[in-house]
């Protein structure tokens, strides 16, 4: 094995200085002197109406407005996946905060006022609010035109209906399956939507100025998709891909929420009508939550055959997504789910069906996770279930069906390498998963569970990455990347990679969140991809630095290339212990030849990475036939937990997770995602709960009823556990796992409840009083 | 419009407003004092976190007309004349991921640690339990105060 | 960005000057302590003045003092202050203990109880605690001192039996001739900051004597008469307190909101009350200690 200096080591994130002395500038921290405007939205107050008229004539007259802008302004459609959405509500809204129009204007307050004052006439229309009735014969449609919306080719809606898109997995042979099965478990799980909370709102300025250059500044995971879905959406305005120039400065949080297009377009809608000026959009904590994307909720049937040594026969899963009034991001969370809901299991009979259903609740969207959290509470929940059933240990029956490399996957392909075996042995132990735990005091119960997880990348299968690497004189580097840090550790990682190839200490490597004019392409910082794929981009380009440099000293210095190699800064040689060259010598100025002439230049690499195995081409009707996903990362974990019996309220001690990471690159920065995510994970099961009244609006947009944890809420230990089983095509062998580190915690906290209490909960949340009104209905019923 | 002074972040700093103006709007907008930032203005998140007096307060729920002849304190303050232990502590640790509560968390670690040297474990909880963080789990940043506290 | 309303800002030097502006300006002046009830309020719109007395100038309403054997809480003296003083902590421990469970520190270094319960929410940490401890609420105007049991003080959700033209200057607690001991329980949804979803607030007296009193199970905060000539007559003990539970659907009536049902509410007021009972049984015992 190579021996690595800087991958592997646990390095200071390179932007920590700036993050903890204030220097660290995030959008709205950005200057953009006494021209900037400020925009406010009108928003619709019904879940499902048509829009007869808009009168803005009012809110024009207020002083210091400069304009009003509406759907008529913008008759464009735009999305992700599927061109669903609008800029702003054409005919008719279908949430309830949907943005009617926007009122552009010199101060914010002026703004704010005439919003109030734009008159909308509104038809009510019959809400949808579940995606079990939504898929009724005689529902209500909420998109008419489906059959007309643009999208990509793996997306199957069904015209005149509400489903958007429908996966369809057929493997084996299902019936078969079921009736070898010696128990078969069916059963049905509730997920609600949940709020990604990043703690920074959504933030775009936007600039057209008078040569017709549109300039967005944003709070974003996605800059070149941005710009990819401004310039598409606003081409029948004349605007190119080479108009737009998106900046992408801090992001405070994203967990899904800042990837893709949400609010950004309406800033670079706006700044059309405004040119020369910059415009502001600033999102608030209630729009955080009713109107970026939500996490989307499911309905899943799930069954499950097992012989009786617990071994699967066969599984049949049955999906209904509440998506959401606009599902352009969100259908591939379906898509994703469709594909993966057989769990990190080995099944040779499998069916599953993934509905993307819209309602007339907020879009449903990406959330750290991406649809795996929500299908494992109830798959989890399940094997936890069968194995307690049938005698079997839980995690024995885990570890009999857990999938191995070379297994077949739902669709078809080969698992690949993976240290799920590992994972279980490691937390099993750490866990003392054997010993019984019983509380001397009779009002607590102590409970164990346990979970598996798996997750893919979702992505196009062209999904890429690229790098620019530029030396400067003193040897430093700058990197020029397009993934975002989003408080991952990406750039960190990324100057980990282009360390160890260049011998350049990790601190004199400088890696910025990009402008899209000067930092290559990078499809989107979600999916836990960028560290894989941008990751191999980065270590391409510094080797392809590398390899000038080795060629220019093989040229000046008349070594063979082969004998070259690079360490601390300089270029040695294999074969002459005594030589060596300084990078900073050459790398900007060139090496001078004994005629005075000089040789080489600024040594620029580059790198560019696309799985070029992936395809999305598969029979639509058993997704059998394509390589869809790149890769799944897997792991285990387990939780003990303490219940107060008389008030439900759950106290976390102590959680394992172990997680295969391929390489960990940074095992600090892996440890951190560990430590953040389970917290997520325990925060979506115990205590956060959207609520909507009568009228489809969300009754707790804010932290003081949608509650996050603070640190009096952790559990008492966590131990994160590192597995590196290489991936073959990952960088150093490394894969992701930033989302990954949530998924388990819903259905082990879950497992572990029914461990303490002997109560199965088979909807999240399970707050103290789900809980207690669990307990106190069951000593009814005694 | 109404002429306030206070002193910030060491200098005696004076500005032109209207007494319906926010503090965390004022400091941001007309002062130039990034670091506090907006993460609910309900008071909640505790990012808008400034030192007032030594105090650590929501500057969301403050008026600006409030400190005239007040001395306020933010991050940019802190960091004026190096970085503190506290903050050296904070990047050893990779306490931060997004960073966006940074400022805040720190203000309020500030207070506890000027009043209490060498704080336990559950005292620095409390004292950053009104500082939402949804990236870190909290741990490294406690990891980091303790550290950062602890008696040599 | 300022607020969409305009108003205008006054900060007395004395207390006369505040009770002169305060009757010029009647209904339209609101008093400024803490503020971090009043901002939220008036980012929403809510109750929007025409001039904002703030009262931070006044250091006479800072005070934490014991005076003609009460304990006299100023109008500015913040949860902070509360957590800080052992006074309190020795003479009004329900309200020491509430006082830790405000908000958060960074909120608490601002609000002041006074502003709590003028305030009047319903699941306001303050009331409870006072309630038990029979506070008196002193209200100042140019007319003189009014002196409002707190017993009497809540009269609606946010509505107080203030009237216009007043300033509440302080609130006074008497203290305890016999040994008496306390304790607090908080229904929240996690162990951080969260608003009470119900609470409630005993103090046990050596002589027999207990009392309770409720808050956020109906839209003012109150002592119980009947659980107090309950634990009276059958005293308090394992027995009486399993009593005083099962009475608990006859004098609260909790509702269902964003927070919590009211069947948890319920069960939760009763799981408090035992334990806050017990609680104070255990303090009770702790031989030198008097702490209300």
């Amino acid at each position: 094995m190579e021996k690595l200096k800087y991958v592997g080591q646990s390095s200071v994130r390179i932007d920590g200085k700036e993050k903890v002395s204030g220097a660290a500038l995030f959008t709205d921290d950005l200057e953009f002197g006494p021209d900037l405007l400020y925009a406010e939205i009108v928003e619709g107050p019904h879940a499902h109406a048509m829009i007869n008229s808009i009168d803005t004539s009012e809110a024009e007259n207020i002083p210091e407005v400069l304009c009003v802008v509406t759907g008529k302004d913008f008759p464009y459609n735009f999305g992700l996946y599927m061109k669903d959405r609008f800029i702003f509500a054409q005919d008719r809204v279908r949430f309830f905060g949907e943005q009617i129009a926007a009122v552009v204007a010199r101060t914010p307050e002026a703004a704010k006022k005439a919003a109030k004052l734009v008159r909308v006439n509104y038809s009510p229309l019959p809400k949808v609010l579940s995606p079990v009735d939504a898929v009724k014969k005689d529902a209500d449609l909420i998109h008419p035109d489906l059959k007309h919306y643009e999208h990509v080719p793996w997306f199957f809606p069904k015209p005149d209906s509400n489903i958007a898109h429908h996966r369809k997995i057929r493997k084996g042979d299902v019936e078969k399956g079921f009736a070898e099965a010696d128990y078969v478990l069916d059963d049905t799980y509730e997920v609600p939507r949940y709020a990604h909370c990043a703690i920074e709102y959504h933030a775009a300025v936007a600039k057209y100025d008078h040569s017709g250059r549109l300039t967005v500044w944003a709070s974003s995971q996605s800059p070149h998709t941005q710009r990819n879905l401004f310039a598409s959406a606003l081409a029948p305005m004349g605007i190119t891909h080479n108009d737009v120039r998106v900046i992408a400065p801090h992001v405070g949080g994203g967990f899904g929420s800042k990837a893709g297009v949400t609010m950004e377009i309406i800033a670079a809608a706006i700044a059309t009508k405004v040119k020369g000026h910059p415009v502001k959009v600033l999102w608030n904590r209630e729009r955080e939550f009713y109107n970026t994307y939500q996490r989307l909720g499911v309905t899943a049937n799930l069954k499950v055959g097992v012989k009786k040594d617990g071994r699967i026969t066969a599984l049949h899963h049955e999906l209904y997504w509440d998506a959401g009034a606009y599902v352009e991001y969100g259908a591939n969370v379906v898509n994703a789910v469709g594909l993966s809901a057989i769990g990190p299991y080995r099944v040779d009979n499998a069916s599953i069906d993934s509905y993307c259903v819209y309602t007339n609740l907020p879009p449903g969207g990406p959330y750290r996770g991406f649809g795996y959290s929500e299908f494992l509470f109830g798959l989890e929940s399940h094997m936890e279930r069968i194995a307690r059933h049938l005698g079997i240990d839980p995690v024995e029956i885990r570890r009999r069906n857990a999938i191995k490399a070379g297994d077949l996957t739902a669709y078809g392909a080969r698992m690949n390498p993976n240290g799920l075996q590992q994972a279980i042995d490691a937390v099993e132990k750490e866990i003392r998963w054997e010993k019984k735990l019983v509380s001397k005091d009779p009002d607590i119960a102590i409970g164990k569970g346990f979970s598996l997880f798996w997750k893919a990348p979702a992505m196009p299968p062209n999904t890429s990455s690229s790098c620019f690497l530029k030396f400067n004189e003193d040897a430093s580097v700058n990197l020029l990347v397009s993934g975002m840090d989003i408080g991952q550790g990406f750039l960190t990682v990324m100057a980990q990679i282009a360390a160890e190839v260049l011998s350049v200490p990790v601190f004199k490597i400088r890696t910025e969140n990009p402008d899209t004019d000067r930092n290559p392409y990078e499809w989107q910082t979600v999916a836990s991809h960028v560290t894989w794929g941008c990751g191999n981009a980065v270590k391409l380009a510094a080797v392809d630095a590398r390899n000038q440099i080795l060629a220019l000293v093989s040229r000046t210095h008349y070594f063979p290339v082969e004998t070259l190699f690079l360490e601390d800064e300089q270029v040695k040689c294999m074969t002459r212990p005594d030589f060596s060259l300084p990078l900073k010598d050459f790398v900007i100025a060139g090496i001078q030849m004994e005629d005075g002439t000089f040789k080489g230049g600024p040594i620029i690499g580059r790198g560019v990475f696309m799985p070029e195995y992936a395809s999305t081409k598969a029979n639509p009707e058993t997704s059998q036939g394509g390589h869809p996903n790149v890769h799944y990362t897997v792991g285990a974990a387990a939780a003990i937990i303490e219940i107060d019996r008389r008030t439900g309220k759950v106290k976390v001690k102590k959680i394992v997770e172990a997680v295969d990471c391929g390489k960990a690159i940074n095992p600090d920065l892996v440890k951190g995602q560990i430590t953040g995510g389970i917290l997520q994970g325990i925060s979506t099961v115990l205590y956060e709960e959207m609520k909507f009244d009568h009228r489809a609006k969300m009754l707790n947009p804010n932290f003081t009823d949608y509650k996050i944890p603070t640190s009096l809420d952790l559990p008492d230990e966590v131990v994160p556990i590192i597995i590196e089983v290489p991936e073959p095509d990952g960088p150093y062998g490394a894969r992701g796992m930033g989302e990954h580190t949530m998924i388990p915690v819903a259905p082990m906290i879950a497992n572990a409840i029914e461990d303490a209490l002997g109560i199965r909960i088979r909807s999240m949340p399970i707050t103290s009083e789900k809980i207690c009104l669990a307990i106190l209905d069951r000593q009814k019923n005694d | 419009m109404k002429k306030i002074s206070f002193s910030l972040n060491g200098e005696q700093r004076f500005v032109y407003i209207t007494p319906n103006e926010i503090l965390l709007d004022v400091l941001r907008y007309k002062m130039g004092t990034k670091s506090p930032k907006c993460g609910c203005d309900t008071g909640d998140c505790g990012a808008c976190t400034i030192l007032l007096n030594g105090k650590a307060v929501r500057s969301c729920l403050i008026f600006a007309v409030e400190v005239e002849s007040q001395d306020i304190v933010t991050l940019e303050g802190i960091s004026r004349d190096g970085l503190t232990p506290l903050q050296k502590a904070l990047i050893e640790h990779n306490a931060f991921q997004c960073g966006y509560c940074a400022p805040g968390m720190i203000l309020s670690a500030t207070e506890l640690i000027n009043s209490n040297p060498h704080p336990g474990e559950e005292e620095i909880k409390e004292a950053i339990s009104g500082n939402l963080c949804r990236c870190t789990g909290y741990q490294p940043v406690i990891d980091a105060i303790k550290h950062a506290t602890k008696k040599h | 960005m300022a607020l969409p309303y305009e108003f205008d800002y006054a900060k007395p030097a004395s207390l006369q000057d505040v009770l002169v502006l305060l009757a010029e300006k009647g209904r339209g002046a609101r008093i400024l302590a803490g503020g971090t009830d009043l901002a939220n309020e008036l980012k929403q719109g809510f109750r929007v003045p025409d001039v904002l007395i703030d009262i931070k100038g006044l250091a006479e309403l800072q005070k934490i003092e014991i005076r003609d054997q009460r304990l006299s809480i100023g109008a500015l003296v913040t949860f902070s202050d509360i957590r800080l003083s052992g006074v309190i902590r020795d003479h009004a421990y329900v309200l020491y203990e509430a006082a830790g469970l405000v908000a958060s520190p960074g909120v608490r270094n601002r609000a002041t109880m006074v502003g709590n319960i003028c305030s009047a929410v319903a699941c306001m940490d303050s009331a409870s605690p006072l309630l038990v401890h029979n506070a008196m609420v002193h209200c100042l105007s140019m007319e003189g001192e009014r002196l409002v049991p707190v017993q009497k003080w809540f009269v609606d959700n946010r509505k107080t039996l203030i009237k216009e033209k007043e300033l509440v200057t302080h609130v006074s607690i008497p203290l305890s001739s016999v040994k008496c001991a306390g304790a607090y329980q908080k229904m929240m949804r996690y162990t951080g900051e969260d608003l009470a979803a119900a609470n409630v607030g005993v103090l046990l007296f050596a002589d027999g004597r207990c009392h309770v009193a409720f808050g956020s199970v109906g839209p003012t905060p109150k002592r119980s008469a009947k659980l107090e000539s309950h634990f009276k007559t059958k005293g308090v003990n394992k027995g009486s307190i399993e009593e005083a539970c099962a009475m608990l659907p006859g004098i609260i009536k909790p509702i269902s909101d964003v927070r919590a049902s009211k069947e948890y509410r319920m069960h939760m007021t009763k799981v408090m009350l035992e334990r806050a009972v017990i609680q104070a049984i255990d303090r009770l015992k702790v031989p030198t200690l008097i702490r209300g």
